[in-house]
């Protein structure tokens, strides 16, 4: 666990300050055929310091941590703040003052997830894919965990000590077509908590396992999509890219600030009523989101942020500077991947409201059109013309399930597409399993229920 | 104790190794700075500076692997990561296809440009800020970094090999939107490595050119309905064609598993006769270009689709043993280079009857069918052999195995942004549609 070097220099600081140190371990196992192709861990931790001062940052970083080191980076940042204060001079006013406060480590530290429970419970879970799923021709079981333990001393705001332990497995199953092209798809599990909570059991996934190995063999005879303008119900295993991907980027303020087809739209409808979309801090419906974010990393206590209410589009994702442009309060939305990385605007839990209707219905009301029910990757843009992958999907045809599709990829105008939702399922699915890039990666959380509306599918 | 240099780190790891009883043992080391200047939205915001070490140790022992990495470099952080590889090996499953580099030649390796300019990376900086705003006030820059990088690194093995390389550069990146009241481009974006700071970031490579087709694309619409046409992808594009080709059908995880289409294809014709590509780390262009290996060979140029023909696959050591085939003679993931062909970009798109002049491509990722479909980004139509109309909210979709099989042309002209050196490329066969 991090020692506390930083609180000692908090009365030092003369201008807005940040001062951060961080660990983030990983562990990894990859099993391809059985294979250990990775078997690997790693620890990459130090200290930065970031100080703001008249419209700009001046940051620094390093990797020892100790109170020497911890002198240095305050320096160096302040003279990089003192420099670019010189050359730029944009005579900006102070950021926002934060709510005072200390929040304490919510989720114990430990260390005790041993490369053993990664090694035999990829081992296991792959002797079961094995013996169990005749016709694959490939396989791959990675396990992995991701441990992030930040200390943050700020000059105004909260303090923090935080912790957020992930962990993860990923089971890539490939089978062939009867011509012999590879088709492939993949599960990932993934919750918050350390490894050897969270994955008990092998055999606990053996039920999701099932299913998408006969999803792989019904795609094995997978037809192309009719490319163009098709009615859909998105299951919700991507409503959470939708969330991300189509809204979520669009309104981080940053993005608004450089061009985003957003900053023109706030206060107006810009997705059915039946809409309803946050970006939660960390307790969802009186339960801790698989991301919860106290503090960010600029010492701003978090809240939830609404974005789209009832259709309406309400409000922006900020860091402190950008919070002082729009002149509104910064909610916590600011994070660092690593200790050398400076906070950036970033979302934590985002999500789609649930409805009231039932996933069923929603199919049986498509005459023709998909049912789509994975998803891979996924790109947002400044006009809010999103993309995501669509692994899995079947047609529906008179309101029933027909044909699994080939991979594809669905795209639309956030601002527009959203409009078209015309049913929103009374469930919901959480996802914290990748990384959402933006100079830096960072770990996200989405969710969401299924929906129906009208996208643009790729295919032939 | 004094502070190790990267040597003697290097030697102190592989000692502790054996000592701890690894029977072949790799070390990766490294110290490096890094200054960047950041701005968004067309101010400056930030400058920020990083010190960095990395080690990455490998150790066999009774034939399985552990790999343990940290960023410390002091004596103790060092024997706890040579404590947790050790276990971590212990814990593995022998393989006998993992291994390390064979002793051939050692090599010291110096590319330092003497050291950095700030004041005038600065003065660059602010130089291209104030051109986009004279120049092209439509073009919002959503976000700029430029930096210098420096840094040694040393690589060592208990077989006897030890390769350091020492070296300097600055890198730039842009992103950017063209924006007039409500409208907006999609964004678009630029990077290149440079040795020197001679040239203004807006001269460079394709980087003005994109900028101006940003505001050219304000105004755009979709292809009216859906119809199967030409693309000419640019270079500012092209990786999304090459790297699929590397990943799907020439990797090692696709060559182990078996699910390359091309598995079994080596020495025969897998593309178009026009089409040679290259790894070329060496190429002139090709700005702080790999030396060594991280298996511990030294970095040469390597064919890997010559007129057509495989010629190799992008194996590393451990995939190389695994699958019988040879290793690639780098580790052939980037500086590509796909050779100039002999048709001008005036006259491949004077060819194109009705298709799709291709700036971006946001996708999804690669499937081993070689199945690719996504969207066409900052990209025009071409109709009667003319660039017309920015494009938006057109899909396209296409197998790639098909569509470098029967390449329409290859441009004399190419591009390079530091790092790869590609032509403009004609491809057929491409299903393009609209809502």
């Amino acid at each position: 666990m991090l020692q506390d070097l930083l609180s000692v220099h908090k009365a030092e600081f003369k201008d807005h300050t940040e001062l951060r140190a961080q660990v983030n371990t990983t562990k990894r196992v990859t099993l391809l055929l059985g294979n250990m192709v990775s078997n690997s861990q790693s620890e990459g931790g130090g200290v930065s310091a970031r100080v703001y001062k008249g419209g700009t940052f001046g940051f620094a970083s390093g990797a020892e941590y100790s109170p020497e080191s911890v002198k240095n980076v305050i320096a160096a940042a302040t003279d990089n703040a003192g420099f670019m204060n010189t050359h730029v001079n944009l005579g900006e006013k102070p950021l926002p003052q934060a709510k005072a406060g200390k929040a304490e480590l919510k989720t114990k530290v430990e260390n005790n997830v041993s490369q053993s429970m990664l090694i035999d419970f990829a081992n296991t879970l792959d002797g079961i894919i094995t013996k169990k799923y005749k016709n694959l021709t490939a396989r791959t079981v990675i396990a992995d965990f991701l441990g992030m333990e930040k200390l943050l001393v700020v000059s105004d705001g909260a303090d923090s000590h935080w912790y957020q332990p992930r962990s993860t497995v990923y089971v890539f199953m490939t089978a062939e077509t009867s011509d012999g092209v590879p088709v492939e798809l993949y599960e990932p599990f993934s919750s918050h908590g350390h490894f050897n909570e969270i994955f008990t059991d092998p055999n606990l996934l053996t039920n999701k396992l099932d299913e998408l190995y006969e999803h792989l063999m019904k795609k094995r005879e997978g037809v192309y999509s009719k490319a163009g303008l098709c009615k859909c119900v998105m299951h919700p295993d991507l409503a959470g890219i939708l969330a991300h991907e189509a809204v979520g980027h669009t309104v981080e303020a940053d993005l608004v600030l450089g061009g985003s087809v957003a900053g023109h739209n706030l206060g107006k409808q810009v997705a059915s009523d039946l809409i309803t979309m946050l970006d939660v801090a960390h307790t969802f419906n009186g339960k801790t989101c698989p991301l919860p974010i106290y503090v960010d990393d600029e010492g701003v206590t978090a809240e939830d942020a609404v974005l789209i209410e009832n259709g309406i589009l309400k409000g922006f994702m900020h860091s402190r500077e950008t919070a002082r442009r729009f002149d509104v309060a910064p909610q916590g939305n600011a994070r660092a991947f690593a200790f050398n990385d400076e906070p950036l605007i970033r979302m934590r839990n985002t999500v789609i409201m649930p409805g009231k209707s039932k996933l069923d219905d929603m199919i049986a009301s498509i005459d023709d059109g998909y049912f789509l029910v994975k998803t891979g990757n996924g790109q947002a843009d400044s006009t809010g013309e999103f993309m995501f992958s669509v692994e899995l999907g079947y047609e529906i045809k008179n309101g029933k399930l027909g044909q699994a599709i080939r991979e594809t990829t669905i795209s639309g105008v956030a601002f527009e597409m959203l409009k078209t939702v015309d049913m929103v399922s009374d469930d919901m699915v959480w996802s914290i399993s990748g990384f959402c890039g933006k100079k830096q990666p960072i770990t996200t959380s989405m969710g969401g229920p299924a929906v129906r509306c009208d996208i643009n599918i790729g295919g032939r | 104790m004094s502070v190790m240099t990267l040597n003697e780190i290097a030697e102190y790891v592989l000692a502790s190794l054996k000592k701890a009883g690894a029977e072949k043992a790799s070390c990766v080391t490294a110290r490096g700075r890094k200054e960047e200047f950041n701005i968004e939205a067309n101010k400056f915001t930030l400058l920020r500076t990083l010190f960095d070490d990395a080690l990455s140790i490998k150790a066999l022992y009774g034939g399985r692997k552990g790999v343990a990495s940290i960023n410390k470099l002091d004596k103790d952080s060092i024997d706890k990561a040579v404590e947790d590889c050790i276990t971590l090996a212990k814990a593995g499953t022998p393989d006998e296809a993992e291994d390390i580099a064979e002793f051939i030649e050692n090599k010291n390796f110096n590319r330092s440009i003497g050291g950095s300019q700030m004041d005038k990376l600065f003065t660059r900086t602010k130089d291209f800020l104030e051109q986009i705003k004279d120049e092209y006030p439509l073009i919002m820059l959503e976000g700029v970094t430029s930096a210098f990088s420096s840094g040694r690194g040393v690589y060592a093995n208990s077989n006897g090999v030890v390769f350091s390389d020492e070296s300097e550069c600055y890198g730039m990146g842009s992103m950017f939107v063209a924006k007039d009241g409500e409208k907006s481009s999609s964004f678009n974006g630029y990077g290149e490595s440079m040795l020197s700071l001679d040239k203004a970031f807006l001269d460079m490579g394709m980087h003005r050119a994109l900028i101006e087709e940003s505001v050219r694309s304000l105004d755009t619409r979709m292809v009216d309905k859906k119809f199967v046409g030409k693309v000419i992808v640019t270079p500012a594009c092209e990786d999304m064609i090459w790297d699929t080709l590397l990943d799907c059908f020439m990797s090692d995880r696709s060559l182990i598993e078996g699910t390359s289409r091309w598995k079994d294809a080596l020495g025969t014709k897998v593309a178009d006769s026009k089409l040679t590509m290259r790894s070329v780390p060496h190429h002139p262009s090709v700005v702080a270009g790999e030396r060594y290996t991280g298996d511990g060979y030294e970095s040469f140029d390597a064919d890997l689709i010559k007129n057509g023909v495989l010629e190799a696959f992008a194996l590393s050591l451990y995939g190389a043993n695994k699958t019988g085939n040879k290793r690639t003679k780098n580790t052939a993931f980037s500086n590509i280079e796909v050779v100039a062909g002999d048709v001008a970009l005036a006259d491949m798109i004077k060819g194109v009857d009705k298709g799709i002049l291709l700036n971006r491509f946001s996708g999804a990722s690669p499937s081993p069918s070689g199945d690719v479909s996504g969207v066409a980004k900052n990209s025009f139509l071409i109709e009667n052999g003319k660039v017309t109309d920015a494009l938006s909210e057109t899909m396209v979709s296409f197998n790639i195995v098909d569509i470098i099989a029967d390449i329409v042309a290859i441009s004399k002209e190419q591009a390079t942004n530091g790092s790869s050196i590609l032509p403009w490329c004609c491809f057929d066969g491409i299903t393009i549609s609209g809502k």
